[in-house]
């Protein structure tokens, strides 16, 4: 009786873990995302406002700020956990089941892994460490 | 998160009990306006995540150095970023809303109101996107 409980009630870490990134993703993308688009993808663009990635100099001395590079690598990796887990579940709403079986969650959660890599790369071969 | 069938019930199903496999007809979602707007939310990912993608190439870009750095300035870029934008809206709109039902939380005993857990959250959505966008124009020249 006690064990049937036991295992009834056991946490799906699993789940905990993803969700949790899906969520945070979620939240920080939310809270900053349309005004990076906002500002560097229109209002920069079109000369409304100066924006530090108009210039080269500006640019690259925003992105070796050791703050700068952990600000970009928790918005894309975190995003992109948002990203896999809720596109696997729009491939299943529109009528592809597969993308719940466990090699579509190897290769979703495994592509959140990849930019995260490509991210670390980037950010730590782009522009060189600055505290100014 | 979980689709309209219920995938939490499907998954802590055992091998003793037959799975109920719900059948969805194809374009379900096209047919009410509260499914559609499920699955615009849904798809927002996408277009959140090519101009993601677009920030690390631009990031990437500047290691060309100085001679080889152009800032973006086409206006395909520009109507792809207002698309984008669109969709952003769309997701903070609805993840921010969607704090109110989520979070719990008790203040000196007291449980916050859902309404002012997601005042709260606009506000922070607010202080945020300044200070964001006080730092990208702020050290442009």
């Amino acid at each position: 009786m006690s064990n049937d409980s036991a295992k009834r009630h056991r946490p799906a870490l699993s789940h905990l873990f993803w969700w949790f990134l899906f969520a945070n993703g979620g939240g920080l993308a939310a809270l900053v995302l349309p005004v990076h688009i906002l500002v560097q993808g229109v209002l920069g663009p079109l000369g409304v406002v100066p924006v530090v990635d108009r210039h080269y100099d500006t640019w690259i001395n925003v992105l070796g700020n050791p703050i700068v590079k952990l600000y970009m690598l928790a918005l894309i990796s975190l995003a992109f956990f948002h990203f896999a887990h809720r596109l696997r579940y729009f491939l299943v709403d529109v009528g592809v089941p597969a993308a719940r079986t466990v090699p579509a969650q190897v290769i979703f959660y495994g592509g959140a892994v990849v930019v995260t890599a490509v991210t670390i790369w980037v950010l730590l071969t782009t522009a060189p460490l600055s505290f100014g | 998160m979980t689709a309209p069938a219920g995938d939490e019930a499907a998954a802590s199903i055992g091998p003793a009990t037959r799975a109920y496999k719900p059948e969805m007809p194809r374009g379900w979602w096209l047919r009410r306006r509260h499914y559609f707007l499920y699955m615009v939310r849904e798809f927002t990912a996408v277009p959140m995540a090519a101009w993601l993608i677009w920030l690390l190439f631009e990031i990437r870009r500047a290691a060309n150095g100085p001679k080889g750095y152009y800032p973006p300035a086409s206006p395909a870029f520009i109507v792809f970023s207002v698309i984008c934008l669109g969709f952003a809206l769309y997701h903070s709109y609805t993840f921010l809303s969607l704090a109110g039902v989520i979070m719990h939380m008790k203040v000196m005993g007291k449980p916050v109101p859902p309404r002012t857990i997601i005042a709260a959250m606009f506000g922070l959505w607010l202080v945020a996107s300044v200070v964001v966008a006080a730092v990208l124009i702020g050290f442009a020249k």
